[in-house]
């Protein structure tokens, strides 16, 4: 019995109603046929293709064009974007807000992109801040936090945390010595800035569905931090242990609000943290072989029993 | 032919699409409730993630086990050909009765299982038969063949849509065994796509609004795919391993009418998938459509041999938005938003899942290709680079 079968059926039983049965029935048979995601994804890369024309276009005919000109195209785009945001722009609300028109959003993320390729240029041709990157990155950071939040844009947003994670990355980079240690202490403080400051603002019931993308990104870069720490010759007791209370955390949370993507994040990273424990001093192959066997056995048979509690059932 | 029966994936689909049509207000919780009890399915699911990392798992399992297995025993290669075909038949087996007996579904294990049985079947024929005997590249294009014809196998058993992707693969492989001429080689695989793609479109018809549309739409976009990157000499994957070798570009090895006759077709293939996705209202192939006509415009200069320009991926932009927002404003001035069955309006709360996780992870991942990294060293002012976005951080500082 196939969906309209089945529609059909419903509306018989009275389940649902006559003008549910044609409602649904017409969206069945694609009548009328949605081309919303299609749209959007040819905007943002119509976006994209634009910025990085504009990126090489700069770079490369800078000279010729001279300053005066590249500086006044990039402005002319910036402001057009930035008076059209904040002219069709609705009140702001802390809650969720759809956009005022189809293309808003890609108006202002066409702005932030314009406005990196603004900032890079000044830096480059006038050293305005001689070589201190990490200050653009910061301001950056805090101007995309401000808009994301203003006009509730998760592409905003997502620049805003990759800013803040090169200011973080570019600060230690004018240190004498790259230590990974330095780096690894700096993403630990980003994870908690952003973590921390993620929670506060959903307590606040400040756009509250940004906290996801906090946390997929705090997670990962954490993961990440502490298997670098795990992958250390010397001294990786304590980067361990911080996994495992890491991995334990990450699953605790995923399954107690069904977000199965952190219980994934526990399972690779702890298994590759541990992995990398057990394995790191065996050179015997057949000992490494059977570890893998048995381990992830283990883990499936562990997995499989998440997944009969916590999964979505069929 | 199919493990699944055909009722069982019809319940699992009505029960999704029951889910998003009660997530977007269509239906009352009382509605859904009551509608959700007459839906269930003895299949057993389960949410994305936990598919994958059961496949992955599933995946370093398995070939642990092989790998335990060689260790141990230290066979010849000959006889590592015939334990490749022993695991072959093990795995798929085992995938078999993960199914029959568990009644997993898309659950990554028994995928998993069935993509090993694909990955040692190749690999045991090549051991077993071609390994340590005179080059013979007829009998050895089995290979190939059997991998495609299995992939196929599978992709009809399980439903696998990556299954039929694999068979795609294998079959690129197949002309480099049967012909050396390059042109002769396209038209090969063309040839084998377009047969897929008649076979495809004829099996389809009498699915349309059942379980399995959604599958033969995908696969019907990938034929599509595949004969346009086939014919597209630029872009073509065949090419591909000759420009990386060689550092050369092997277009003037084809003749002039094959050249240019292939030039001809992928400004002709656009207008014909679009159509055809837009006639059957294929969301997969209207994609796919959409994807060839960039790839189109993007290798057009190099096909004609004309200089690249820094500004086309400008006028790329320019277009690409033009037409997003002329389609917009055209179906929203239609009566309700509609015009000839389409609208730009959302239906599912499906998409609006996509766009969300989506315009997080193109935010993150966009800024690394395109802003710009500073050279302290020079004067030279040069864009690319950044490596950890915003305003191209943490490039080579």
């Amino acid at each position: 019995m196939n969906i309209l079968a089945r529609l059909e059926h419903w509306k018989e039983q009275g389940a649902i109603s006559g003008e549910q049965h044609a409602h649904l029935a017409g969206l069945s048979r694609g009548e009328p046929f949605s081309i919303f995601l299609e749209l959007n994804l040819l905007l943002y890369a119509g976006v994209v293709a634009f910025v990085v024309g504009l990126g090489w276009t700069v770079s490369t005919w800078s000279r010729q064009l001279g300053d005066i000109v590249v500086l006044t195209v990039l402005t002319g785009i910036l402001a057009a974007c930035s008076w059209y945001c904040f002219f069709r722009a609705p009140a702001w609300s802390p809650a969720e807000t759809p956009a005022p028109s189809p293309i808003f959003d890609y108006v202002l993320y066409l702005g932030s992109l314009v406005w990196c390729v603004e900032l890079a240029y000044l830096e480059n041709r006038f050293h305005v801040l001689s070589g201190q990157w990490d200050l653009y990155l910061l301001v950056s950071a805090g101007l995309f936090f401000f808009v994301a939040y203003r006009f509730d844009n998760r592409f905003v947003l997502s620049l805003a945390l990759s800013s803040l994670a090169g200011w973080f990355g570019l600060t230690i980079s004018h240190w004498p010595s790259h230590q990974d240690a330095e780096y690894r202490q700096y993403a630990l403080l980003y994870c908690l800035l952003v973590g921390v400051g993620g929670a506060l603002l959903e307590r606040r019931g400040l756009k509250s569905h940004f906290f996801s993308t906090y946390l997929n990104v705090v997670a990962n870069v954490l993961f990440l931090a502490l298997l670098s720490g795990v992958f250390e010759r010397q001294g990786y007791g304590l980067w361990f242990f911080a996994l495992v209370i890491a991995c334990g955390a990450s699953l605790a949370w995923g399954l107690a609000r069904r977000q199965f993507a952190f219980v994934a994040y526990a399972a690779v990273y702890g298994y590759v943290g541990v992995s990398s424990i057990f394995l790191r001093s065996v050179n015997d192959n057949t000992a490494v072989m059977t570890y893998f066997v048995v381990t992830a056995i283990a883990m499936l048979v562990g997995l499989v029993q998440v997944a009969r509690r916590f999964g979505r059932p069929a | 032919m199919r493990i699944y029966s055909a009722s069982s994936e019809e319940t699992l689909r009505a029960r999704k699409l029951l889910t998003d049509w009660a997530g977007e207000g269509f239906l009352t919780d009382q509605q859904y409730q009551r509608l959700e009890q007459e839906t269930v399915s003895d299949l057993r699911t389960t949410n994305i993630f936990l598919r994958l990392v059961l496949f992955v798992f599933t995946l370093i399992s398995v070939s642990a086990a092989a790998g335990l297995f060689f260790a141990v025993s230290g066979p010849s290669e000959q006889t590592i050909g015939v334990f490749f075909l022993i695991f072959a038949a093990v795995c798929y087996a085992a995938a078999e009765v993960a199914v029959s007996q568990a009644r997993l579904y898309r659950y990554g294990i028994e995928e998993a299982l069935a993509a090993c049985s694909v990955g040692f079947l190749s690999a045991g024929i090549l051991f077993a038969f071609f390994t340590g005997s005179p080059y013979s590249p007829k009998l050895e294009s089995l290979v190939p063949a059997i991998g495609a014809v299995f992939s196929l196998w599978i992709w009809r058993r399980f439903g696998l849509w990556y299954a039929f992707l694999a068979a795609m693969i294998f079959v690129v492989f197949l002309p480099g065994y049967w012909t050396s001429s390059h042109s002769a080689q396209h038209l090969i695989v063309a040839g084998f796509y377009a047969t897929g793609l008649i076979c495809v479109a004829a099996a389809r018809s009498r699915h349309r609004f059942d379980y399995l549309d959604d599958a033969y739409s995908l696969v019907e976009a990938f034929l599509w795919l595949g004969i346009y990157l086939a014919m597209n000499l630029k872009l073509s994957p065949l090419e591909l391993p000759t420009q990386w070798w060689s550092g050369t570009r092997s277009a003037s090895e084809f003749a002039k009418p094959f050249y240019w006759t292939t030039w001809v077709l992928i400004w002709c293939l656009p207008p014909i998938v679009l159509t055809r996705g837009i006639r059957q209202k294929d969301r997969f192939v209207i994609a796919v459509g959409a994807i060839v006509a960039v790839l189109t415009f993007v290798s057009n200069k190099p096909y004609l041999g004309w200089p690249r320009h820094t500004w086309d991926p400008m006028l790329l932009g320019i277009l690409l938005t033009g037409v997003a927002v002329f389609i917009r404003r055209w179906l929203g001035r239609g009566p309700g938003g509609i015009r000839h069955g389409f609208t730009a309006a959302r239906l599912s709360g499906t998409d609006k899942n996509w766009m969300n996780a989506g315009s997080a992870v193109f935010g993150l991942l966009t800024p690394q290709s395109i802003t710009p990294a500073p050279q302290t060293g020079s004067k030279d002012f040069r864009f690319g680079g950044g490596a950890s976005g915003g305003g191209g951080a943490s490039g080579n500082f």
